[in-house]
């Protein structure tokens, strides 16, 4: 049988496990997979554990809120969205859950079901002020 | 003037009678995004099976031999002639030939096939379970199907010189036979409920433990049924990414013609799209409910039945952590999931008549002339519009959907009973 006692083995799959993470979210925070910006000018960039983004898998996002000038906001956020031409919204209901340490928001839940144009619309609350970046794309 | 009408009339009937039957000169070339679309398709696409963390046991292969056997006894069943294979036969792919389900009594439900299923984030018609071993534990104690109890099912392991060593290796001792009544279930009859509600919460505990874990070896079981390529793969696969041209001997010209419906006017690649034919979601598609019964809520129920369910990926039989239960804690659950149904596999479809969750519709033909139509639907509304297809864009799409069929990609010894 195996080498290594049960507990052993759990804590190297736990580690093997958290560093595939860390290496999978490494890659992706290189190069956002959706930008957008505000007509004011607040800039969007989502990065993604999935990339590049492909449909019917369950993913994680991050999501960076910069000023025009490229500091980090963190507004009030919330993110709907979906297939205009189909009239639908997204299969299920993402959430942000959380803040990371370097100030972007932690989106889970996000699946795409169908290929095809889809339409997300960031709503943002910035000094009492609403503001909406919408980010179009085909998958 | 007699003569005139005669040729007018005959002029009109026959060109009506052309443009439904006579198929019309089509492309063979394809546009690179239209091969980027017919390469998402195919199987050699399929991700490799995620892991099921709620199943600790989903890859061992002794629970994947124990699932086996319990998948094809019928001594799991109150009659002794129920088992999962009764309805989910090997040799119809997993599914039963029969409009409704039969096991002790007539379900509600065409038996879905099994093949490729694990890879869903969902199961039932109506997504009510969130795990395939969850799924495994409903049909044994429902009354119209195997008509069981989890503590007869705890008595019978226990007993039986085969399976005792076999669950005990993978899951730890069985609990003690002693004060468990003959027969008790939440899900049972009146009597059987009775006896449930009489046990001490710890035996009851113990009893749905051994439940969940005859569920998860099934499921396990259940991972080992996956498609193998068919020829439209070999189609799929032998596109260049730039070059267009088809070759021909792959599939003939009425199968790339309905292909090309398929992922265009047809519309019908919306909802069954990658390599398993189907976004694993729910839609309304206006289907008539089995006859004499009220349309099903679908989705909308289920998806509330699935958050309740002490079996779901949150609960304590659970083997995940939460973080882990993604699709369940981000199910969406708004109204227009009223009367949705999930999107079946269109892999082997030919060998799975007859079709849709009220198992109304005999033949492939049937099912995409109702597309074409998109009738109302009788409960909330039908997501499909009518499609305006002619009659021989119907059979070119039919026989598109004969290229999806092939062999599975299972072990031959798990298609057939194990010896006992």
């Amino acid at each position: 049988m195996s080498k290594f006692p049960c507990p052993l083995r759990c804590l190297l799959c736990l580690s093997f496990s958290l560093s595939l993470s860390t290496a999978v979210w490494a890659a992706a925070l290189e190069t956002p997979v959706l930008t957008g910006t505000t007509p004011e000018g607040i800039r969007i960039q989502v990065f993604s554990e999935l990339n590049p983004l492909a449909i019917n898998q369950i993913h994680s996002w991050h999501i960076r809120v910069l000023n025009a000038d490229g500091t980090r906001l963190q507004p009030e956020l919330s993110i709907s969205g979906g297939m205009p031409e189909h009239n639908h919204g997204l299969p299920t209901a993402p959430q942000i859950t959380g803040t990371l340490d370097n100030g972007d928001y932690l989106l889970e839940g996000m699946r795409f079901h169908m290929p095809g144009h889809w339409q997300l619309r960031f709503d943002l609350s910035v000094d009492d002020t609403e503001q909406t970046a919408v980010i179009d794309f085909t998958l | 003037m007699r003569r005139l009408l005669f040729t007018l009339i005959s002029g009109i009937v026959l060109g009506v009678v052309s443009w439904n039957y006579l198929s019309l000169p089509v492309s063979r070339d394809w546009s690179a995004s239209e091969i980027a679309l017919i390469k998402s398709l195919s199987l050699s696409q399929l991700p490799a099976l995620t892991p099921s963390p709620s199943n600790r046991v989903a890859d061992d292969p002794r629970a994947i031999a124990l699932g086996h056997r319990l998948f094809f006894d019928t001594r799991l069943s109150a009659s002794g002639t129920v088992s999962c294979a009764s309805c989910h036969q090997p040799a119809h792919m997993f599914t039963d030939g029969l409009p409704l389900a039969v096991g002790a009594g007539v379900g509600s439900r065409n038996t879905p096939s099994l093949v490729g299923i694990s890879h869903s984030p969902w199961f039932y018609w109506d997504g009510r379970k969130d795990s395939q071993w969850s799924q495994a534990l409903a049909p044994i104690e429902a009354g119209i199907e195997q008509d069981f109890t989890r503590v007869e099912l705890t008595h019978f392991l226990a007993s039986d010189p085969v399976y005792a060593p076999l669950y005990t290796e993978l899951f730890g001792d069985l609990p003690s036979l002693s004060e468990l009544p003959p027969a008790a279930s939440p899900a049972g009859d009146a009597t059987e409920k009775a006896a449930w509600e009489r046990m001490d919460p710890q035996l009851q505990q113990a009893a749905s433990r051994v439940f969940s874990n005859v569920g998860k070896a099934l499921a396990a079981y259940q991972r080992q049924i996956q498609p193998a390529a068919a020829r439209f793969d070999a189609y799929a696969d032998s596109l260049s990414a730039t070059q267009g041209s088809t070759p021909s001997s792959v599939l003939n010209g009425s199968e790339i013609a309905g292909l090309r419906l398929f992922i265009g006017k047809g519309q019908c690649v919306s909802c069954h799209n990658g390599p398993l034919f189907t976004n694993h979601e729910f839609h309304n598609t206006g289907i008539l409910p089995v006859a004499g019964e009220l349309p099903s809520m679908g989705r909308y129920d289920g998806i509330r039945t699935a958050r309740q369910d002490p079996f779901n990926c949150l609960g304590q039989f659970s083997d995940a952590s939460a973080s882990q239960c993604t699709e369940l804690r981000f199910a969406r659950d708004s109204n227009d999931l009223v009367g949705a149904h999930k999107t079946p596999t269109l892999r082997n479809v030919t060998l799975t008549a007859p079709y849709m969750h009220s198992g109304g519709m005999p033949t492939l033909r049937e099912v995409l002339e109702h597309y074409n139509e998109a009738p109302v639907s009788m409960l909330s509304h039908n997501e499909a519009k009518p499609l305006g297809l002619r009659s021989v864009e119907l059979r070119q799409l039919e026989a598109f959907l004969q290229t999806l069929t092939a062999p599975l990609n299972t072990d031959p010894a798990l298609l057939q009973p194990p010896n006992r």
